[in-house]
């Protein structure tokens, strides 16, 4: 039995260990503070966002995503080994608290820890201090040998050494509780494997090992808990401080984009619009850079990544972190402050620091928001930078043509509005009406610019209209009068020329009756239902005829083609609309109908390239079109026939079969077109 | 009354098609209108006149001097402004070239005569001048007459709107005049021509071309119609709105400001037809036209025709092909 | 170098079946978009390229309606500083009559050169820049395609026939007629639009110009108007795309292409 005073009782060359305490703790938090500072001061460079809304679906989506981690487990050891060590944080952090206070003199957190309730604490302490430490070792393991492409590009070294820090933590304070365990002379209390593990190690060791490892392990704990905490901010890591604000202060609705800017709503009073510099980020879009880990999950669901477009939704906020950093550092003048003295070229970052090809190589299908675990933005991003160049004429030329086309006509052709029904004159025997003021329908179909004019997809305008017909609903077009929805151009950034559309095509609607809208295509419901603030009912076509199906309105009795066939799942109907169960509900419903599912289904579906940008722009590295690994993906699945519900898929699948010769193989079909062949 | 005079252009030492077509018809109309029939020609030195030349006209003015040896736009407006003024002729007629086009005008404001450009055809009411124009690039045909045409009028002729027939034999008398002396100095001056039709491949040469125009769409599916004319053993030719958006090089376009050609056949793809482009192919065999527009005027001079999706066509050819 | 540029709001006429109007004189265009003439946005394009390099200012001018002022927005956005609009009212107008008109309003300004397109969509007559130039005494050349400024001349490029070029040099002041593939006209957002709307367009009648009942009266006259016949023409193949790739293989061998 050794008498000691505790570590921070000692005297260390005269100098009473609380002192030392003191000190440490209060450079640490100075540093700490002057460096929160910093970043605070960035993120108050950016522009409003509203993010206090809904304060109890925030705090519910706290719980969910934040402190139970539900997105974590997507990738599943990845994801347990961070719960470990989340977990880990949330229990641990107590007892280091607890060491802290002890360091300083006032321990107020031990007496808490006395009696049963720390006797149990500290049995899940033992236990966790062991679970994370080998989580550690997991995770570097993983790094080191397994080496997922995801990581590419993100910070070794940091994560190396964080990870050694962690570790670093609990063997410290395992050995400070082993050699407790010795000093205080075999009181076991309790189970302490972890503790017991040290004890083991240094219990043929003589008083004056004890007696230095006891207090080495002790500061040793302190100051890397104040070492970890100061470098938090500095770098990747930042994240386990505002992963969890940034959970709380995610966007609540998915589909939308943000307004050219949240604090004025008229874009006529705006000088410029976009992002040109770190400042036009909102507060909340520079939170993201702070809370990205690096983990790369985003990059690997990218269907632009996949087919070797140069964009990375991970580097991208890297570079733009990076980017920011660079200009509010926390040592030293950043160029924000530079600028107004040397009057230096101030860097630009859309075609600066992320290039141009990389932002119109998006086709904001939202993959990597759904997986990102701490809920980062791109597309609002994406979007806001394609603004900017839109803004400064920098867009790819060919998109003049079409932004004029679509001003001019209201569809991306050019051709005369006056032929946009053209299409219903084709079907024979199918009354389309084409409704004007004080006209009274039961639904009104939106068509869109696709379906009313391209070839192809107006086979599917045409099983639509059958199939309505077939119902027995009252239905009519807008025709001549509807223009483009305008979700694209939004989403190529020409913010004045969408809302055009979106006037024009609220026009056209006025003055006429109807209960619901059916769109062709999820984009244009989406457009409808998250882009332009209407108040009526708006359905996917897929949503209204399961309906219809369900209700006995629609039997569809003649056997489809046979054939195994898998459901693709548009972007803009699953992911961005969570509409997963209709449409397979109607496919299913099919007489003769064999499903399949792919693996990347549901919310992992795979973009078939998007029905924007990638129509008039072709981006020069893309190695292969999404569109072909979607097809392989759904032979990988066994089928023979890919289904889908959107107009843009339909074309560029068709376009990917044909290139690779597999028409005999595999065929795409409309939802719509299968439901009208059974009817 | 009742003259005419036709402004004779010539390049390189030789006359230009479009002169001979429009003395052609000039032949026709002075007959109509029972007038003498004159051409100018303006040069350095006109050596480059046939014999058969001079029968074209009932009085051939010849004008030499080294400042005119290519169009001086100065002198050439000063001399024929002057002719005009002084034989006040009934109707003048050049072409609607680029030379035409800046002479023509100026010619208008300088003598006060009433102008119609790029005709396409002339007809004769009694002794009144009706010209055939098209406007909206093609769609639309109108016929022009001049407000007062007592003192005559002007008219640009769009190049290939008239054959030209052989020499109906006038007299051809030879007239040498003097450039003016106070002929002021030239407000621009030549410096030289550029071919920007040489390049890798040679499109006048090839027997099959497979011409694509705006109806590609997109840079980037070029390249499927370039494997397509290598599959076929054919050059690939384009309209300019392909060069005109950088798309292809200029040396791959047909048309009057591309080059002429004359293959055994023409496969355009996508190729709406305006008459810059059909005036490339005269000389072409066979035009086989692929438009998914039935009304694009490329119909009404193609021997064949296909309303298709160029793509759709092109993946079917290149498949039968195959076979 | 200050540049005037001038503009014309013209039909959008691309796959419309056109319609002749009642009076057999004209066609129907009330139902149809307007855009900038193409060639004048290669113009007003050529134009602002120039003021970016050079200096100075850039005044796009008009003939045409309120509704026409859209063109002249756009040129505005496009980086022209000042707009004027000249307002036909009931006067009929043709080339000549245009011509007049915009060369009264600027004869009283201060320009290095002038810029047309080499004609307009809609009537395709390529007049009224050569007359314009004629009226005001500059040196003028015809359908350019290359403008270098070179020690107070300008040297051109006008594209001649057969993928010839001629290069001239061009005294100051002048006016040259632009044409299609000069350069690549800039996007203009509907946003830029909007906010050059905001700029003023100075408005003037024709008839404040001063010039004669003689001057206002146009030379030519539309006598009538017809669509082109829609028989003659192409032998036409149908079928599926196999079909006619088929029948399309047969004539080239037919005609005497190795295949």
């Amino acid at each position: 039995m050794i008498s000691m005073l505790h570590p921070a009782l000692r005297s260390y060359a005269g100098i009473p260990g609380y002192i030392i305490g003191w000190l440490i703790f209060l450079s640490a938090i100075v540093l700490f503070a002057y460096t929160i500072k910093k970043r605070y001061m960035l993120l108050r460079s950016g522009r409003p966002d509203p993010r206090f809304e809904h304060i109890g679906e925030r705090i519910r989506s706290l719980f969910v995503y934040g402190i139970f981690q539900k997105r974590q487990p997507r990738y599943l050891w990845a994801g347990l080994i961070h719960i470990i060590i989340f977990w880990g944080f949330l229990i641990l952090g107590l007892r280091s608290l607890d060491l802290l206070t002890q360091a300083l003199g006032i321990a107020f957190i031990m007496p808490i820890l006395e009696g049963r309730a720390g006797a149990f604490y500290t049995v899940l302490k033992e236990i966790t201090e062991l679970f994370v430490l080998f989580a550690c070792i997991w995770a570097a393991g993983r790094r080191l040998l397994a080496r997922p492409s995801r990581y590419e590009g993100s910070s070794h070294i940091e994560a190396y050494l964080v990870l050694g820090l962690i570790s670093f933590l609990m063997i410290t304070d395992m050995a400070y509780d082993g050699i407790s365990l010795l000093i205080l002379g075999g009181d076991h209390t309790g189970f302490a494997p972890g503790a017991g593990l040290f004890a083991g190690l240094f219990s043929g060791s003589g008083p004056s090992i004890l007696k230095t490892g006891h207090a080495l392990s002790f500061w040793l704990h302190i100051f890397s808990f104040l070492l970890f905490l100061c470098f938090l901010p500095m770098g990747k890591h930042f994240h386990i401080i505002t992963a969890l604000p940034n959970v709380f202060l995610r966007r609540l609705t998915k589909g939308s984009i943000k307004p050219a800017r949240w604090d004025v709503s008229d874009l006529d009073e705006l000088d410029t619009i976009g992002v040109s510099s770190v400042e036009d980020l909102t507060w909340k879009h520079i939170l993201d850079l702070y809370s990205c880990t690096e983990c790369g999950r985003c990059t690997d669901r990218c269907p632009a990544a996949a087919s070797g477009r140069p964009l990375s939704p991970k580097k991208l906020t890297m570079k733009l972190r990076d980017h920011a950093y660079e200009r509010y550092p926390v040592f030293g003048k950043g160029m924000a402050v530079k600028k107004k003295d040397d009057d230096e070229e101030e860097i630009e970052i859309p075609g600066g620091i992320i290039g141009e090809d990389e932002i119109w190589s998006c086709t904001t299908c939202g993959a990597c928001e759904e997986e990102c675990p701490v809920f980062i933005e791109y597309i609002d991003k994406i979007v806001d930078m394609r603004r900017r160049l839109i803004e400064t004429a920098r867009a790819p030329k060919a998109f003049n043509q079409v932004f004029m086309h679509l001003e001019k006509t209201g569809n991306p052709f050019g051709k005369p509005a006056s032929k946009r029904s053209a299409w219903t004159k084709e079907l024979e025997g199918i009354p389309v009406k084409i409704l004007k003021e004080n006209d009274e329908v039961d639904s009104l179909y939106f068509v869109d610019s696709y379906p009313s004019y391209d070839p192809r997809a107006q086979a599917v305008a045409g099983a639509i209209a059958k199939t309505m017909h077939l119902a027995g609903i009252d239905f009519g077009i807008l025709g001549p009068k509807e223009r483009d929805s305008g979700h694209q151009v939004r989403r190529m950034g020409e913010e004045g020329l969408f809302e055009l559309l979106k006037e024009e095509n609220r026009e056209a609607m006025e003055g006429i009756k109807f209960k619901r809208i059916v769109t062709t295509d999820p984009h244009a419901f989406n457009a409808l239902k998250k882009d332009y603030g209407l108040d009526f009912e708006i359905l996917h076509y897929s949503v209204f005829f399961d309906s219809l199906v369900q209700k006995g309105l629609l039997r569809p009795e003649r056997e489809v083609e046979p054939g195994i066939y898998a459901y693709h799942d548009p972007c803009y109907l699953g992911r961005h609309n969570r509409i997963y169960r209709e449409p397979r509900r109607l496919l299913s419903a099919l007489p003769g109908v064999r499903c399949v599912e792919m693996e990347r289904s549901r919310d992992r579906s795979f973009c078939c390239g998007g029905g924007d940008v990638i129509l008039w722009h072709e981006i020069a590295q893309e190695k292969q079109r999404p569109a072909a690994l979607r097809i392989a993906m759904a032979r990988d699945a066994g089928a023979t026939a890919l289904v889908t519900a959107c107009p843009f898929c339909l074309i560029h699948f068709e376009d990917a079969i044909k290139t690779a010769g597999l028409e005999k193989e595999m065929r795409v079909i409309d939802l719509a077109e299968l439901l009208v062949s059974t009817l | 009354m009742g003259d005419i005079l036709v402004f004779v252009e010539h390049r390189s030492g030789s006359i230009r098609e479009v002169s001979l077509q429009i003395l052609s018809k000039a032949d026709e109309l002075a007959r109509g209108l029972s007038g003498r029939l004159t051409a100018v020609v303006l040069a350095a030195k006109a050596d480059f006149l046939s014999s058969d030349f001079s029968g074209r006209a009932d009085r051939v003015i010849v004008l030499e001097d080294e400042r005119l040896s290519d169009f001086d736009f100065t002198g050439t407006a000063a001399v024929i402004s002057k002719i005009i003024k002084d034989e006040r002729p009934s109707l003048v007629l050049m072409g609607h070239t680029p030379w035409g086009m800046d002479l023509g005008p100026a010619l208008s404001v300088r003598t006060g005569l009433p102008l119609a450009t790029d005709c396409v055809g002339v007809s004769l009411d009694g002794k009144k001048i009706k010209a055939l124009r098209q406007l909206y690039g093609g769609k639309l045909f109108a016929r022009v007459s001049f407000k007062d045409d007592s003192r005559g009028c002007l008219l640009t002729v769009r190049p290939g709107s008239f054959p030209i027939d052989a020499s109906p034999g006038r007299q051809g008398d030879l007239v040498r005049i003097d450039v003016p002396k106070d002929l002021s100095a030239s407000s621009s001056r030549f410096v030289e021509y550029v071919d920007t039709g040489a390049g890798e491949i040679d499109i006048t040469q090839a027997e099959l071309l497979v011409s694509i125009g705006r109806g590609v769409g997109e840079k980037e599916r070029i390249e499927e119609i370039r494997e397509l004319a290598g599959l076929m053993g054919g050059v690939l030719s384009c309209s300019r709105p392909v060069v005109d958006r950088g798309w292809l090089p200029k040396y791959h376009q047909v048309g009057t400001s591309g080059k002429s050609v004359k293959p055994k056949v023409y496969l355009a793809l996508g190729i709406s037809g305006a008459f810059q482009h059909i005036a490339g192919i005269a000389g072409a065999g066979t035009v086989i036209a692929v438009n998914k527009d039935k009304k694009a005027p490329i119909f009404r001079v193609a021997d064949y025709g296909v309303v298709e999706d160029l793509f759709a066509f092109s993946d079917a050819l290149k498949e039968e092909l195959g076979k | 170098m200050d540049i005037v540029v001038c503009v014309k709001r013209v039909p959008f006429t691309q796959e419309v079946d056109l319609e002749v109007a009642k009076s057999g004189k004209s066609v129907v265009t009330d139902s149809l978009a307007h855009v900038i003439n193409d060639w004048d946005g290669y113009a007003v394009e050529e134009a602002i390229l120039l003021k970016e390099r050079l200096g100075g200012v850039v005044i796009a001018v008009t003939v045409g309606s309120e509704d026409d002022e859209e063109v002249l927005r756009r040129a505005l956005a496009m980086g022209a500083d000042r707009a004027i609009r000249i307002d036909p009212g009931e006067s009929s107008l043709d080339g000549s009559v245009v011509a007049k008109a915009i060369a009264a309003a600027i004869k009283g300004f201060s320009f290095d050169l002038v810029l047309t397109g080499v004609q307009a969509d809609d009537d395709n007559q390529a007049v009224v820049g050569i007359m314009l130039a004629e009226i005001l005494g500059l040196s003028h050349a015809a359908v350019v395609r290359g403008i270098e400024p070179k020690d107070g001349e300008l040297k051109v490029r006008i594209e001649l026939e057969g993928g010839i070029d001629e290069i001239r040099m061009v005294n100051l002041p002048a006016l040259l007629t632009i044409q299609s593939g000069i350069n690549e006209p800039r996007y203009v957002s509907v946003m830029g639009i909007r906010k050059a709307a905001k700029k003023e367009i100075t408005v003037t009648g024709i008839k404040d110009l001063g010039l004669s009942d003689a001057d206002l009266s146009p030379a030519t006259e539309i006598e009538e108007v017809y669509l082109p016949p829609e028989t003659g023409g192409a032998e036409m193949l149908s079928g599926d795309p196999s079909k006619l790739a088929q029948a399309v293989i047969e004539i080239m061998r037919r005609k005497g292409v190795a295949l």
